[in-house]
């Protein structure tokens, strides 16, 4: 019992981080119609910024900074290519030029990196937060939770209570409509995808010290996130944290079990394909009709 | 006043339209016609920005805009009212209209169109096709542009709805306002309008006043199907 509520306790950083990604994959999805699989690989390239910032002697909230400063302005670049080049192309396209761009920034990062060697992650916030049935609850883990909904919540307000927000909205339905009544559609969709490229970067940043720490590892952290993002159909920001935190909490207790622990990793892929076949219902029902 | 000379559009990476001239002055209500294919959409999407204009000249007033991005010409006073009732349809009529700009003034909006004010907290969506089609005139009015463009008003609307838009848009005109009329139903545009343009092939085949086309529908149906005839 105890080691199950050890392995849930622990489920809650990576449940945490997968919220925080697929929030920001939903994020970038409504608002500039892109599936981002190239998200993950942003916040890499920040997080990363962060780690050889701080290994060659940057204070640790300096490197911080700065590493969310390069995972938006990375993040700027790919909404560059995706708002000159993209803008007008078909969901299905912009998902393989964001696939396409995936397996670039990773090249590049791995590059940068040093290939596979792993690199020493320092830890945001360490230490234990409070202890809940004997298990200790971790500063990382609150983080990381709490961000998800901080972010999930300002997002909500954000969009259906400010100007800006009003305007991304009409912009995510009709580009062409909303630059035609003067709304500078790519100076917005930029912004957006800085804001997914900083929190994106955060997440990995938090999650960075507890997995594997090279740039791919981290670059494929964007399965889990559009699996999440999948259970809010990529509309529901809410939906979709939840999505997250029960993807995390899933692989963490399946951990728990010998035999299976191997393959708790298949678990953001089981749910997209579980998602998949719940959402093609419908047309099943109609068929046997 | 807008103000086009030689224009060439290219769609698709194909020349479209092929050196245009037209003014649209102000108070004036010119009326773009064409048969389906001869290049009227295209020649609006020229002009607003949205396809790549590769020769001649656009003025807007006495400055050239033709390099600008579609969001500056909206900026600098010229309105382009897509065809297909681009209302945003997830927003209520008035999120519709605030989108423009923070503190905007949905009362002219209302004055010209009062089936919108008491639509206000639909979702434009569920507007019928009519209110869909005032929502987008209005909120390209918000804008307090010098020039509008309106492509294909009255496609799939009701006579007496297509009666009412054609009324109210020549009280726009008549308020000073320079508007560019593309319309399948000649009859009833050539009705309200100060002067025509027949559009062929991506040319200009014909440029002159609206009453010759009005009592002359033969005339009308050549310069469709061929011939010219420069007023």
């Amino acid at each position: 019992m105890n080691s199950l509520l050890t392995n849930a306790v622990a489920g809650l950083t990576a449940g945490g981080a997968y919220a925080l990604l697929g929030v920001c994959a939903t994020f970038t999805f409504r608002l500039v119609a892109v599936v981002n699989f190239a998200g993950a690989a942003i916040g890499a390239s920040g997080a990363f910024a962060f780690a050889l910032l701080v290994e060659v002697g940057t204070p640790i909230w300096g490197g911080a900074i700065a590493g969310l400063l390069f995972g938006a302005l990375v993040g700027v670049l790919v909404g560059e290519i995706m708002t000159r080049w993209f803008a007008e192309a078909s969901t299905s396209i912009k998902a393989a030029v964001s696939t396409a761009l995936l397996v670039g920034v990773t090249a590049v990062g791995l590059r940068v990196t040093g290939g596979q060697r792993p690199h020493e992650f320092p830890e945001l916030l360490s230490g234990s937060a409070f202890r809940l049935l004997g298990v200790e609850v971790t500063n990382t883990a609150i983080a990381m939770l709490g961000l998800a909904m901080l972010f999930t919540l300002l997002i909500g307000l954000f969009l259906n209570r400010s100007h800006v927000g009003l305007q991304l909205r009409a912009l995510s339905e009709r580009p062409a409509a909303a630059e035609l009544i003067g709304i500078p559609v790519h100076q917005l969709s930029l912004w957006v995808w800085a804001i997914g490229g900083a929190a994106t970067t955060l997440a990995l940043m938090l999650i960075a010290p507890q997995r594997a720490p090279n740039f791919l590892g981290l670059s494929l952290l964007v399965v889990p996130a559009l699996a999440s993002a999948l259970i809010g159909f990529f509309r529901s920001f809410w939906a979709t944290l939840l999505g997250g935190v029960v993807i995390g909490e899933m692989e963490s207790l399946i951990s728990g079990f010998s035999g299976l622990g191997a393959y708790r990793t298949a678990v953001p892929f089981l749910v997209i394909i579980a998602v998949l076949l719940w959402s093609q219902r419908g047309g099943r029902w109609d068929d046997a009709r | 006043m807008l103000r086009i000379s030689d224009l060439k559009v290219d769609r698709a990476g194909l020349p479209v339209i092929r050196e245009a001239d037209l003014v649209v002055e102000p108070g004036r209500i010119s009326v773009l016609l064409g048969a389906n294919g001869a290049g009227k959409t295209t020649l609006l999407e020229g002009i607003s920005g949205i396809a790549p204009v590769t020769g001649g000249r656009i003025k807007l007033g006495t400055e050239a805009i033709e390099t600008n991005r579609p969001t500056e010409r909206a900026r600098k006073g010229l309105a382009h009212v897509e065809q297909g009732r681009t209302v945003f349809r997830t927003l209520t009529t008035e999120e519709n209209l605030r989108v423009v700009g923070n503190g905007v003034d949905f009362a002219r909006s209302y004055a010209l169109f009062p089936e919108l004010e008491k639509r206000r907290q639909v979702r434009a969506g569920l507007l019928s096709g009519g209110e869909q089609q005032m929502l987008v005139i209005a909120r390209a009015l918000l804008a307090r542009p010098k020039v509008i463009m309106i492509d294909e008003m009255s496609a799939g609307l009701a006579p007496i709805i297509v009666g009412r838009l054609m009324n109210a848009v020549r009280a726009l005109a008549d308020s000073g306002l320079s508007i560019l009329l593309v319309e399948q139903f000649a009859a009833l545009a050539l009705e309200i309008g100060d002067r025509a343009y027949v559009l062929r092939k991506g040319q200009i085949v014909y440029d002159g006043a609206c009453r010759p086309l009005i009592e002359n529908p033969d005339l009308l149906h050549r310069l469709y199907l061929g011939g010219g005839a420069h007023a």
